[in-house]
């Protein structure tokens, strides 16, 4: 991915280097492409809406007037298993989507909470993974050698691992007492060699060429030329990977938390509300279907956005 | 006195449900639904999630209990059918004849009574049998032999000691049992399976009955693959002449042991193929909805575990050293939602006492009465200010993982907040969760504790959980950790007495003292709810297998289908 070198220098403006007002910025660009694509349009509309939910959810709580942990006796029949009233596992003006079967909890609420869980958790492993697999991958990259062979290793050692077993074991193992943390961390240490080896990849391919060689010979050092030149021709790449990773860390952690070393009870979350729903599946199907759903849009509108992005900044590149 | 897994009944084992429960429980008549006649031959197919051994010196939870009678015999057991609550003769020709202060009971074997092998069964192997049981190695199950014998003091079984010196067998039909103490319902406790017979002289190990038991009941193991299948085929030395209680209707037995509780749900309301031969574990609350039509109906069954559900607070830590604290607990905690998160009313009912209905001398009372149940947070706080707690106070409650006890724990938690009692739930793993909880340094300031009974005695439950001298550093019960004088007192008082009515009455007046020092809530009273296949006949849930079908009555109606 060799970028001219006159776009490196628009996309990094604090190098200090040559503003050319004719032609548009890459924000700009980006944006103008992707108004046309009513695809990636409807994912960020989507995604904009789940954000809102998630940092209203306690507004969502006031308007629904239910809390997200409160019991409503009133919405299950005791004499079915603790099965909602009401068509449609409870949808009703009292609750949009329905009650949880067996005590009566609202899930148009536990939705909310839930996106806020799943969110928060995606979105600070995305950015500890970027962070560290960005550097990593950089360092690597450019300086080779014993650096390279070190940081190469240890995304060998860490991409061999059995991921999601060795999760579930290091989430079972340690205390329950504070799962949000731990969930981000353990994710981070997992997924940052996915990032890194992509960059890496890139940097290498940076490092020979003609800009970078300027740099040198104009007397920069190391650091410095990663830094100012190397990281803002990463930069579309950095967007694609971090908008790719949010829907996977969505994804990881509804898996996590279905097999139960998520979040700890009674903090709502997507995949545990599923792994709840399963046996109910025949008798109250809307109790899978509603945190199902959520859980697939909110992934599938990260997944198209990400892939609509990284098709535009690819042609940018090209052109 | 004991229990087991009371965790995960509805959930995800069925079968682990706890030791044996019975007394005068009220749902041992055969159901109306399994009234047809079953015959004899055939095949009967059981769902379920396996057992826990096969040999019975270890095996001490109810699925296996059950089990047990159809390859195992005992002096003496429970009936079957009408006689469901009944202990009576099995191998023995009476229920014992104890002496003046029932500290010596005689039993005389029946004649025609045979192992697998077509070799009598003598008086020295019923006494092989509870020798071997205490085993070190082995000694994990019913403790009615450890407990009531006299001179077992460092006595590790047949294999390592020799002969139990208060056990005699003076001739091969004869055999004398010596007490460290009165014990007036002796007969009770040689129906447990630590008093199963195996002959003396085959070669028996600690673990040869794991992989391959001696029968001595109508069927023997054919085939066994743990986890998998097991397969009972008849045993043609047993004689029906010699048992008056099993019918022993069907002509096999077939066990699968892989499904998952939703699955087992299904295919047990769906009845197609095999599975109209077949029974199973309690069906999940999920799957109460679906058995209402008509026809499901028909071939459903319903019981109680004659177990209990309660919250234990434990009184070595704060806040609940203090009375007032545990009492608000009690006050706030709505035990409705509790009995909706167990699966509604036809799952559990809501408890006020830690006694269940079915024993003996048990009166009804509620110390802490509130509409529907549903907790009475104003009372509550009111205690917690006069306790010098008027803003609540965080405390942790140990549960297991399983379905069941995650929705018990989020509906005490729920109900504990409106008082402001904030309760983390830490939980454990429902495989290692007795022995996490029964390490007293290690619990945490409650338990979601459970307890079935033995048999209708007070006994066999409440001392374990709140006799002072019971407290252990681990495989402790006492999760409440009390170690009160007058309780204690009490206890050991009734165990003098010898009117059995009088000491029923008596369990019950602690039980009362209990609930109102609250140091343990009562909470629910869990029932089962049994799909049958729709070629079952003869079905009961029997409330001395904490609800289970009678596996030795149960049978087909058409045995060529």
């Amino acid at each position: 991915m060799a970028t001219a070198l006159n776009e490196v220098t628009v996309e990094s403006g604090s190098v200090g280097a040559l503003f050319t007002d004719s032609a548009p910025t890459p924000g700009r660009r980006v944006w103008r492409e992707l108004r046309t694509s009513p695809t990636a349009l409807l994912s960020a509309a989507f995604i904009i809406f789940i954000l809102l939910l998630a940092v209203f959810a306690p507004l969502v709580a006031q308007l629904t007037g239910w809390g997200p942990n409160e019991f409503d006796p009133d919405a299950i029949n005791p004499d079915l298993g603790g099965l909602p009233v009401g068509p449609g596992g409870g949808i009703g003006s009292d609750h949009w989507f329905g009650v949880e079967p067996g005590n009566g909890r609202d899930i148009f609420t536990r939705i909310a909470y839930g996106a806020r869980v799943s969110l928060t958790i995606a979105f600070a492993a995305t950015l500890a993974t970027t962070v560290l697999g960005v550097l990593a991958g950089m360092l690597a990259g450019f300086y080779g050698g014993w650096v390279d062979q070190v940081v190469s290793r240890v995304m060998d050692f860490l991409m061999a691992f059995p991921t999601l077993i060795f999760m579930i074991a290091i989430l079972s193992a340690l205390p329950a007492d504070n799962r949000l943390v731990l969930l981000v961390i353990v994710l981070s240490v997992f997924g940052w060699t996915y990032t890194a080896r992509i960059v890496r990849g890139q940097t290498m391919g940076l490092r020979t060429s003609e800009f970078v060689e300027a740099a040198r010979a104009s007397g920069g050092r190391g650091l410095g030329i990663i830094l100012r030149e190397i990281l803002p021709n990463l930069r579309g790449t950095i967007i694609v990977l971090v908008t790719l990773s949010v829907p996977a860390y969505i994804g990881t952690e509804a898996g996590l938390s279905f097999l139960g070393v998520g979040v700890v009870p009674p903090t709502p979350s997507w995949g545990k509300m599923i792994a709840q729903a399963v046996p109910w599946y025949a008798s109250d199907p809307m109790y899978f279907i509603f945190p199902g759903v959520f859980l697939f849009l909110t992934v599938l509108s990260f997944t198209v956005l990400g892939d609509r992005l990284g098709k535009i900044l690819d042609a940018g590149d090209a052109a | 006195m004991k229990m087991r897994n009371l965790l995960a009944p509805i959930a995800l084992v069925g079968a682990l449900v706890l030791a044996g429960c019975s007394g005068g429980g009220t749902s041992s008549a055969p159901s109306d639904s399994a009234s047809t006649q079953a015959v004899k031959g055939g095949t009967v197919y059981v769902l379920n999630s396996g057992y826990s051994h096969l040999d019975p010196a270890q095996g001490y939870d109810t699925g296996v209990m059950d089990f047990y009678r159809l390859i195992y015999r005992t002096l003496t057991t429970q009936g079957t059918g009408d006689q469901a609550n009944e202990i009576l003769p099995d191998l023995a020709t009476d229920l014992g004849t104890p002496n003046d202060d029932a500290t010596v009971w005689t039993f005389h074997l029946k004649d025609d009574i045979f192992f697998e092998d077509g070799t009598p069964i003598t008086s020295e192997d019923v006494r092989f049998g509870v020798e071997r049981s205490f085993d070190p190695d082995i000694a994990v199950g019913s403790p009615y032999a450890r407990t009531l014998l006299a001179d077992v003091d460092g006595y590790e079984g047949v294999y390592r000691d020799g002969h139990l010196k208060s056990i005699e067998t003076p001739d091969d039909k004869t055999i004398i049992f010596h007490l460290s103490r009165s014990f007036p319902d002796f007969a009770h406790a040689v129906s447990q399976p630590v008093y199963t017979p195996f002959p003396a002289d085959a070669g028996v190990t600690t673990t040869s009955l794991d992989e391959k038991p001696i029968a001595s009941g109508p069927y023997r193991v054919a085939e066994y693959t743990p986890g998998t299948t097991l397969k009972l085929a008849r045993n043609d030395y047993w004689k029906a002449s010699s048992d008056g209680i099993r019918p022993a209707l069907p002509d096999a037995f077939e066990w699968n042991m892989t499904l998952d509780a939703a699955t087992m749900d299904e295919r047990l309301i769906a009845s197609q193929g095999d599975d109209a031969n077949a029974i199973g574990s309690s069906i999940q609350a999920a799957s109460i909805a679906r058995v209402q039509t008509p026809e499901i109906k028909s071939r459903t069954l319903s019981g109680t575990m004659g177990c209990s559900t309660f919250l234990a607070l434990n009184t070595t830590k704060e806040p609940f050293d203090d009375e007032k604290a545990r009492q608000a607990v009690a006050w706030a905690v709505d035990k409705s939602s509790v009995q909706n998160g167990t699966g509604g009313t036809l799952l559990a009912d809501v408890a006020t006492t830690i006694l269940p209905p079915q024993m003996d001398g048990r009166q009804d009372f509620d110390v802490y009465p509130s509409t529907d149940h549903a907790g009475d947070p104003e009372k509550a706080k009111a205690l917690l200010t006069e306790a010098g707690l008027p803003d609540g106070f965080t405390m942790t409650l140990d549960l297991a993982s399983g379905t069941v006890s995650q929705a018990q724990g989020a509906a005490i938690q729920q109900s504990l907040e409106k008082a402001g009692i904030t309760v983390k739930l830490n939980s454990i793993d429902s495989s290692s969760y007795w022995e996490s909880v029964g390490n007293a340094a290690k619990e945490n300031e409650a338990v979601l504790g459970a307890w079935c009974s033995d048999w209708g005695n007070g006994e066999t439950f409440l001392p374990p959980l709140f006799e002072g001298s019971q407290i252990n550093d681990v495989g402790n019960y006492n999760w409440s950790q009390l170690n009160d004088k007058s309780i204690n007192e009490k206890m050991t008082e009734i165990r003098s007495m010898t009117d059995i009515e009088a000491a029923g009455k008596a369990w019950s007046d602690i039980d009362k003292s209990l609930v109102t020092m609250a140091a343990a809530v009562p909470l629910v009273y869990q029932k089962v709810v049994l799909v049958t296949g729709s070629n079952i006949a003869g079905a009961y849930s029997d409330p001395a297998f904490s609800g289970q079908i009678d596996l030795v009555a149960v049978g087909l109606k058409n045995a060529d289908e």
